[in-house]
């Protein structure tokens, strides 16, 4: 027979009231450290910044699945509860814009696309144009365009054949001065005659074209080498 | 027409001067009294030749010459005068007095001016034309570019060598004429064709 065996039995028997009242003294004990002590002045001499500092936040965060926490918080009634006006008075809008790199973020907006969903013609409808322009100095703006490049870049043989040239000539004193510059009434009478003869002449071709049944467009010609308009 | 309404119409340019018709080809009628003024300039001054032949030999030798279309030389010197004055002026300028007058000049297919050459190959080639019933001249009123038989043995065509525009201009630009410095009434232009119709 074992020897130990009787202490065991006997030591096993003990136990549990032996845990049993060591739990008790150590719970009472507890209570009257808690209770001794002044928690707020222990936690006033507690760095919590160097605590912080030494806490890994990212490697917390990892481990925190936040669309879970997410589905669990009733994000409606935690809004309805934070006072929007109160934060954005706090918010100082200047500073944060200082921050905003606004070419970045106009780079990434689809211009485009933002104006095609514009009523560009609503929009101009509403605008004063009278007063738009009131607040424009024509004479400054004239003065910073330079007509040499604009007059360089029109056609003035186009627009010249828009000219009423034989209008200008009845109408206005021009008349006069080619009357003057030009010849008399021997030159008028060649004139004259000419201009008739040619009438004759588109009379006949015009003639031959609808005996040949073919549509008439004036004097052919010129010759395709004809170097310069022979003078008279 | 105007005669028998008693109102003078004035003169108004044909449609086709309102453009500058200058290097355009030139149409029978201009062609045709170009010619009949050149003929009638070379056989007046041909008949002014004969006669101070004639008044010439009847100072000096008392005897009057008498010439008749039946006389050959008559008639031989009259053609030599005739080739003279064609291909003279056409070979000079393309131009005869009466193309002047009427505004026409022969140039060359290109639009050159003719050679003396090619001004005597037309003289010589001109006769043609008519020699075969005038059907060498159908070529100005239906072909493209107005050319009558010695113009395509010539190599040439006939031109319009006036500013048609500029002189409507310058009929516009009388005081006579244009509307704001006359009544409707004075508007025509004196010695202009416009009057006599």
């Amino acid at each position: 027979m074992d020897p130990l065996a009787r202490l065991r039995t006997v030591g096993d028997r003990l136990a549990p009231p032996t845990e049993a009242l060591a739990q008790a003294i150590a719970e009472r004990v507890i209570g009257l450290v808690i209770g001794a002590l002044d928690l707020n002045a222990l936690l006033a001499e507690i760095d919590l910044n160097a605590v912080l500092e030494q806490v890994d936040l990212d490697q917390v965060l990892d481990r925190v699945d936040v669309n879970q926490v997410l589905d669990q918080a009733d994000l409606d009634s935690l809004l309805a509860r934070v006072d929007i006006e109160r934060i954005l008075d706090r918010v100082d809008v200047n500073s944060l814009l200082d921050r905003v790199d606004v070419n970045r973020l106009l780079a990434t907006v689809d211009v485009n696309r933002l104006l095609s969903t514009v009523d560009v013609t609503a929009l101009i409808g509403r605008v004063d144009m009278d007063q738009v322009l009131q607040q424009v100095d024509v004479n400054e703006v004239i003065g910073k365009v330079d007509l040499d490049a604009v007059i360089d870049r029109v056609d003035m043989n186009a627009v010249l054949q828009r000219v009423d040239l034989e209008a200008l000539v009845e109408q206005t004193d021009l008349g006069s001065i080619i009357a003057k510059s030009s010849g008399g009434v021997a030159s008028d009478l060649v004139d004259a005659v000419r201009s008739r003869t040619v009438g004759i002449d588109e009379s006949i071709a015009r003639w031959v074209a609808r005996l040949r049944r073919r549509p008439y467009t004036g004097p052919p010609g010129p010759p395709a080498g004809l170097r310069a308009p022979v003078a008279s | 027409m105007t005669a028998h309404t008693g109102k003078v119409t004035p003169f108004e340019p044909p449609p086709a001067a309102r453009e500058s018709l200058q290097g355009h080809y030139a149409g029978f009628a201009s062609r045709f009294a170009s010619f009949a003024l050149d003929l009638v300039v070379l056989s007046g001054i041909f008949l002014l030749v004969l006669a101070a032949i004639n008044f010439a030999a009847s100072v000096l030798t008392g005897n009057s010459i008498h010439f008749s279309r039946g006389n050959t030389w008559v008639v031989v010197a009259y053609a030599v005068w005739a080739f003279i004055y064609f291909a003279h002026f056409w070979g000079l300028n393309g131009k005869t007095p009466g193309g002047a007058l009427f505004g026409v000049q022969v140039v060359t297919n290109d639009g050159d001016d003719v050679s003396g050459r090619r001004a005597i190959g037309r003289t010589l080639a001109f006769p043609l034309s008519f020699l075969i019933l005038c059907l060498g001249f159908l070529g100005i009123l239906l072909g493209d570019q107005r050319r009558a038989l010695h113009d395509v043995i010539a190599g040439t065509v006939v031109i319009y060598c006036w500013d048609a525009r500029a002189a409507r201009l310058r009929l516009l630009s009388r005081p006579r004429y244009s509307a704001p410095h006359a009544p409707p009434e004075s508007h025509s232009l004196p010695g202009s064709p416009g009057q006599a119709d």
